[in-house]
């Protein structure tokens, strides 16, 4: 049965999450953005008290990666749970949820194409972080390769039980803090895919060097860093899945699949932010229009709202049902890109017509700052997993026959 | 929990009427347009099939299977025609304004709707050519009399006026108060007075028979007025709920249509050949065809939703803002999707020899019956805004912008 009415676990956890975003995250906010750090007290703080308000077993990493499509687990209910969670989280602030202690975009792969030890060992360092809190990363785009996947030219060579990594990662997510990387390479640029292999470095390995510390438009509280391979040693034992799982083409593709599990998320963050910036205009309105007077142009900001709202609405909705999809085991590539495409527009859309709403007030980084900022914020939301090209591109492919590639 | 799936009765009567759209509506949505109506024949495969009334309680001779299904049909049956629906009996207006202003007699306005045969038509006359020159409300004016109204005035943009047996026809009672002041009264086709015009000759939507009607002093009982003498915002908010679901039911055609439009360039672009290999293969076409893909997903999950709502009970407020919302959408993505299909077929797209022309034509007027884009935008920025609705300010009138209905 068609339904669009959340769980009453799914609704207390919104509920909380808004919560602490009100009266925690968003005070915060524009200290974290001014200083381009959170603290990592708070950080500890925000990760022991959603733990604890996901329950027991479940995992904060969860609730920021949801959960792998071919899990083979059964129906669960934990990609909508996460995108739920990620679009109250992003409405507070957008760079909390990428600075979140735990594996982080490390997490999908490790746990799909991981081996049982691999995930054991890699997994196991974020079970008890009370001592000190620890990030996973992922490394694919390099300065000549970013949406061109295939043509990274990180190189791989296998030494003896080690592989030997030369190469450079930028524009990589906590990748200064990270205690391990999963970082993709090529044992031959001409194999294209085919001979991509993906380790898993950590920090501390002999030729692994942190390198630039990038300055950005905006998610200017998460850290964004340069990696550095040189001649870096890699134990064999790092190979993500282990040799056999590179004999087939296919075994690793599936693999990458998973990646369709993100995009609906990264998309719900979007909806959160372009919403906070429609909340904020919407208020800003109703305090200073409707109470005092009707002005003419009130019939023209009016439909403007409601037409940022609504498309927010129809990236929503389309988000939703990726992660209903990803829930029910359904393949969901296609529509993973559309809210992902749509959900980056619609946002972007929201925090510019929020400004020009506003008026000159809107631009102020004094008086309303925090649409300043949501507008730096939420270019980067078409960008990173994909950008919009990239998204039409995965869904061209669905829709046209035999069409493989432009 | 979200949830998109559709219920075991949903999908059964979503394939027969995907079958019927397929081998009955497409191959003869030329054929309805030349001949300006759907002909008797298909109206009574569509009666028997007993669609019409699928979201009306079983007292009024529905199947109660909620205003989802409805709108799961409309998007299927449109997706073989989408101006065929305008000419199917049961398929307009009147049933869920009967249903909503019509109180304990909703279902007796009914019953002519579940006979077998060819199925019979009602309309809802409720535009007006031309604002009142002096006041707020509509010039057609009821007059209580003695014995109950005499209504006097000029109506238009009525859809199956010609067909239909009995109206609801919107008047003034209360001239004093404006848009406030409104009353509807049940008028059938052989009252004396009554005249239907000729018909509106239209940009699209040829199936539908809009025309205006002249009310010369049409006396009527006291007992016809809907609602009885309730004015204000009681009755508009009925009026305005009214609109609104048979404007989703409209969007839901709209809907229909995208992804009829869509798929013909889809398929067009997958053979026709340019520069070596087929024009979809370029990236400029492909991500297009990839935009509208996205325009008819999303309209099609947004309406769903607003329909859910309804079926839910869930408040006036939040019925109508989800409402809102999905027919803005559906109507822009609907003309997006018909635009850009003309516009990928090139030259072919011009001739009446391809079907996205009438798309084309056919998604523009659409967008004019019942609630247009731009009212259910104020609708749901006055929602979101003043967090009250005056019902009466959202209301289509002739000082806004007129609509078919």
């Amino acid at each position: 049965m068609f339904e669009f009415e959340l769980s009453d676990k799914q609704k207390q956890l919104k509920e909380a999450l808004r919560g602490l975003g009100k009266s925690v995250i968003r005070p915060s906010s524009l200290e974290w953005d001014r200083n381009k750090d959170i603290p990592l007290e708070f950080l500890r703080n925000f990760y022991m008290m959603s733990a604890s308000m996901r329950g027991g077993n479940s995992t904060m990493t969860e609730l920021t990666e949801g959960s792998p499509v071919s899990g083979g687990a059964g129906p669960s209910s934990g990609n909508r749970t996460a995108a739920i969670a990620a679009e109250e989280l992003a409405w507070a602030d957008a760079s909390i949820m990428l600075s979140v202690p735990g594996a982080g975009l490390g997490g999908p792969p490790v746990r799909s194409s991981g081996t049982p030890e691999q995930r054991e060992r890699f997994f196991g360092i974020f079970r008890d972080m009370s001592e000190e809190l620890r990030w996973g990363a992922y490394g694919l785009t390099e300065p000549g390769a970013g949406s061109d996947v295939a043509s990274i030219r990180t190189s791989c060579r296998k030494e003896g039980d080690h592989y030997v990594l030369n190469g450079r990662k930028c524009y990589i997510t906590n990748g200064g803090r990270a205690s391990w990387v999963v970082i993709f390479a090529t044992i031959d640029p001409t194999l294209g895919r085919a001979g991509h292999r993906a380790f898993v470095v950590e920090r501390g390995t002999p030729g692994f060097f942190v390198g630039k510390i990038e300055d950005k438009l905006g998610l200017r509280a998460n850290e964004t860093a340069e990696l550095v391979l040189e001649d870096c040693h890699v134990p064999v034992e790092n190979l993500l899945g282990g040799e056999e799982r590179y004999q087939t083409k296919e075994g690793f593709m599936t693999a990458m699949k998973t990646f369709d599990n993100t995009r609906p998320l990264v998309a719900a963050m979007a909806c959160g932010i372009g919403r906070a910036a429609y909340e904020y205009a919407r208020d800003f309105v109703r305090e200073n229009y409707v109470l005092s007077r009707p002005i003419p142009r009130y019939a023209a900001i009016a439909e403007r709202l409601a037409r940022v709202n609504r498309n927010l609405e129809a990236a929503r909705i389309m988000v939703w049902k990726a992660v209903w999809m990803a829930d029910q085991g359904i393949p969901n590539a296609k529509e993973s890109s559309i809210s992902k495409a749509l959900a980056g527009q619609a946002a972007i859309r929201a925090c510019i017509d929020a400004i020009e709403i506003c008026g000159a007030h809107g631009t102020l980084s004094e008086d309303h700052a925090l649409l300043e900022k949501w507008f730096r914020d939420i270019k980067v939301y078409d960008i990173f997993e994909g950008t919009g090209q990239i998204q039409r591109i995965v869904i061209s492919k669905r829709l046209m026959s035999n069409l493989r590639g432009f | 929990m979200i949830s998109f799936e559709a219920t075991e009765d949903q999908r059964l009567i979503s394939e027969t009427v995907q079958e019927f759209a397929k081998t009955t509506l497409s191959p003869r949505a030329r054929e309805f347009e030349k001949a300006k109506g759907v002909p008797a024949d298909v109206r009574q495969s569509v009666q028997e099939m007993q669609l019409a009334l699928a979201a009306f309680p079983e007292e009024s001779g529905g199947q109660a299977l909620g205003l989802l299904t409805s709108v799961i049909i409309n998007e299927e049956l449109a997706l073989g025609d989408p101006a065929a629906p305008f000419g199917l009996p049961a398929f307009g207006a009147f049933p869920l304004f009967a249903q909503e202003l019509g109180g304990a007699r909703g279902s007796e306005l009914l019953r002519p709707f579940t006979l077998e045969g060819e199925g019979s038509f009602g309309a809802v006359a409720w535009s007006e050519r031309k604002a009142h020159p002096e006041r707020a409300g509509f010039s057609c004016v009821a007059k209580q009399t003695a014995s109950g109204f005499e209504i006097t005035g000029e109506k238009c943009f009525v859809g199956n006026a010609g067909l239909a047996s009995q109206f609801i026809v919107f008047a003034q009672v209360d001239e004093a108060r404006g848009w406030d002041g409104l009353g509807a009264f049940l008028v059938s086709r052989d009252a004396p007075g009554l005249s239907v015009g000729e018909r509106h000759r239209t940009l699209g939507l040829d199936c539908a028979d809009f025309r205006p009607l002249t009310l010369d002093g049409v006396k009527l009982p006291g007992d016809v007025r809907l609602m009885g003498d309730l004015v204000g915002e009681p009755f508009t908010r009925a009026v305005l709920r009214a609109f609104a679901k048979y404007s989703l039911i409209v969007a839901a055609r709209q809907v229909g249509l995208s992804r009829f439009a869509f798929e013909t360039a889809r398929e067009y672009c997958d053979i026709r050949q340019a520069f070596g290999k087929p024009i979809g293969h370029f990236q400029a076409v492909a991500f297009t065809l990839a935009d509208r893909h996205m325009d008819g997903e999303s309209a099609s999950a947004l309406c769903r939703r607003a329909a859910w709502c309804w079926d839910s009970g869930k408040s006036d407020e939040e019925c109508l803002l989800r409402t809102a919302q999905a027919v803005a959408h559906a109507h822009e993505a609907a003309m997006r999707c018909a635009d850009d299909a003309v516009q990928l077929h090139g030259g072919a797209g011009f001739m009446r020899d391809v079907i996205v022309e009438k798309m084309m034509r056919d998604a523009k007027q659409m967008a004019l019956v019942g609630l247009t884009a731009e009212h259910m935008d104020q609708l749901a920025a006055t929602l979101e805004v003043r967090g009250q609705l005056d019902s009466a300010l959202v209301l289509p009138t002739p000082e806004t912008q007129s609509v078919f209905i």
